[in-house]
């Protein structure tokens, strides 16, 4: 008995495949929301970067988005990036900007 | 209760032989620490995921550290990284235009692995890999200390570009006397030093390569700031732009004005030009559409797939690069390898921000796979870039790509591509912050 628990535990370590309970499930949206830290910072979050979107209420990013898509403002280019998602997506992204402390 | 103990101990005791660090197996809280350089790198509260996983990481650059750090911030304890890099630290390709001009500092452009190291808990091994055995799932690199053989669950390959050398550029001297400065570091200080030796009314000559090469408006931004220093340094000076291309690759609008307007009588661009010969003796790179000679010759080859995507059997693009799925990046030739960055050929530009991206699709895509799951159907990634017009002012560019499941590539979404409608110096400060925040969204 106790060889077969060695032999358990080895190959648990190796390929993850025997799970005691299931992993934890990615946070929503935010693979999507990793397209603005190169701006915005690590989960929105740090000095000197872009305006902070950590901790800001998901209604105000969203409508701030929303707003972008409808002014159309080509030459801004926070406009083209608004453009690239849909607003489900959007909602997603900001969701998650708003979990962030 | 005894038996577990030092059924634990052996784990460890094998880890450090394999070169794993030990603290993630039996503990999660990892030593506090600060650096003297680039701020505070204390080790980050990892979460605790229930995942597991092992993945070997080949090169440093853009897209490998972006992988590593996601995988370790997304993944927690359970999942070991291990990243093999030749160089001991980073040496930033964005903004190096701007060492030719004495804008930028080349330390500004350097970047340490310490952050990866003490927050993110990564191994980082100084090296190079040689040789992988995808069935064994093992890698062989060569370190100054010998060579070590990594295992791995999954191996990321992201060694970027080699160049493809033109005809009169076949030994080290030539390579040495006629520099491209396509990899930041000292190739950007030699090319400095030959444009401050060029005397007044001097010619600069430089030579773009046939696309796909890496950061598409890349070139002709050194077209531009060289250009704007040689009018403020070079009186009478003139670059001559000997593009491979029919036709300006990329931000087309923004620098046809900068060279027809902005640097009007500096730049003279030549479409259609490859470079047939260079005759380094002379100074002279001889195209179909004529010889130039100039004081100072900066030629660029046409950029390849390194000679290790051939070692690995994963070079199966074309020019070398690697074809890959782009929901998580893995080779279409080889399963458990995975492809990022410039190495890997998509419809994607081949750029720094890209790379960043890709690293993240690829680590949340290897830990779904830990976890018994599939891809992200839907990834979407954005290539931004700041482009320095003169040595105050930068335009910009940039494009969201979204998942097309009927042609499995990364498409265009429709109205989120555009450039920047003029050069402001409002735009080259934000290019400072794009920067300080790109590096620290990879490297911090």
């Amino acid at each position: 008995m106790n060889k077969v628990l060695v032999i358990t535990l080895a190959t648990l370590g190796a390929t993850g495949a025997i799970a005691q309970t299931p992993p934890a499930a990615p946070s929503p949206g935010r693979l999507l929301a990793s397209n603005c830290f190169q701006c915005h910072g690590t989960d929105g979050k740090g000095e000197g970067t872009f305006e902070k979107l950590a901790g800001k209420s998901s209604g105000e990013i969203f409508n701030e988005l929303r707003e972008m898509r409808v002014e159309n403002k080509r030459g801004e280019i926070m406009t083209i990036h608004a453009l690239g998602y849909t607003e489900a997506q959007l909602r997603a992204i900001a969701d998650y900007f708003a979990r962030q402390r | 209760m005894t038996q577990r103990r030092e059924f634990l101990a052996r784990l460890a005791a094998a880890a450090v032989a394999a070169g794993f660090p030990t603290h993630g197996l039996t503990d999660d809280a990892g030593p506090s620490r600060t650096t003297g350089a680039g701020g505070s790198t204390a080790a980050r509260a990892l979460p605790s995921t229930g995942l597991s996983g092992r993945v070997v990481v080949v090169g440093g650059g853009m897209a490998g550290a972006s992988v590593a750090k996601f995988l370790r911030l997304w993944g927690g304890t359970g999942i070991k990284v291990t990243l093999v890099e030749k160089e001991p630290r980073y040496t930033s390709n964005i903004l190096s235009n701007l060492v030719l001009t004495d804008t930028v500092a080349m330390t500004s452009l350097l970047f340490e692995y310490t952050a990866l190291r003490n927050s993110y808990g990564i191994e980082v091994v100084q090296g190079t890999a040689l040789s992988a055995d995808p069935v064994a799932r093992k890698l062989t690199i060569g370190t100054p200390g010998g060579s070590r053989v990594l295992d791995y669950d999954r191996l990321v390959i992201a060694p970027g570009i080699d160049f493809d050398y033109p005809p009169g550029l076949e030994t080290d001297a030539a390579r040495a006397a006629i520099v491209h400065a396509w990899q930041a570091g000292p190739q950007t200080l030699t090319l400095r030093s030959q444009i401050r030796a060029m005397p007044a009314g001097g010619v600069f000559v430089m030579t773009i390569p046939a696309t796909p090469y890496r950061c598409p408006p890349g070139p002709y931004e050194r077209a531009c700031v060289v250009a704007d220093w040689l009018k403020r340094n070079r009186r009478g000076a003139k670059v001559i732009v000997l593009d491979a291309n029919p036709a300006i690759t990329a931000e087309r609008v923004s620098f046809e004005r900068a060279f027809s307007v902005t640097h009007a009588g500096v730049i003279q661009y030549v479409p259609n030009a490859p470079v047939d010969f260079v005759d380094v003796g002379a100074k002279t790179v001889h195209t179909p559409m004529g010889a130039f000679r100039g004081d100072a010759v900066n030629v660029i080859p046409a950029n390849v797939g390194p000679a290790l995507l051939r070692d690995l059997g994963i070079a199966n693009a074309a020019r070398g690069f690697a074809a890959v799925d782009v929901l998580d990046y893995q080779s279409t030739a080889a399963a458990g390898i995975h492809v990022i960055g410039d190495s890997s050929a998509t419809t994607q530009p081949k750029a720094g921000h890209i790379g960043n991206q890709e690293g993240k699709v690829c680590a949340d895509a290897l830990l779904r796979a830990f976890g018994g799951g599939q891809p992200d159907p839907s990834p979407v990634t954005n290539s931004s870039c700041y482009s320095p017009i003169t040595m105050t002012t930068a335009s910009w560019l940039t494009a969201v790509f979204a998942y097309d499941p009927s042609t499995k590539t990364m498409k265009v979404v429709p109205g989120a591509s555009a450039e920047a409608e003029g050069a402001s110096t409002g735009h080259f400060e934000d290019m400072r912050i794009w920067f300080r925040t790109l590096m620290r969204d990879t490297y911090a």
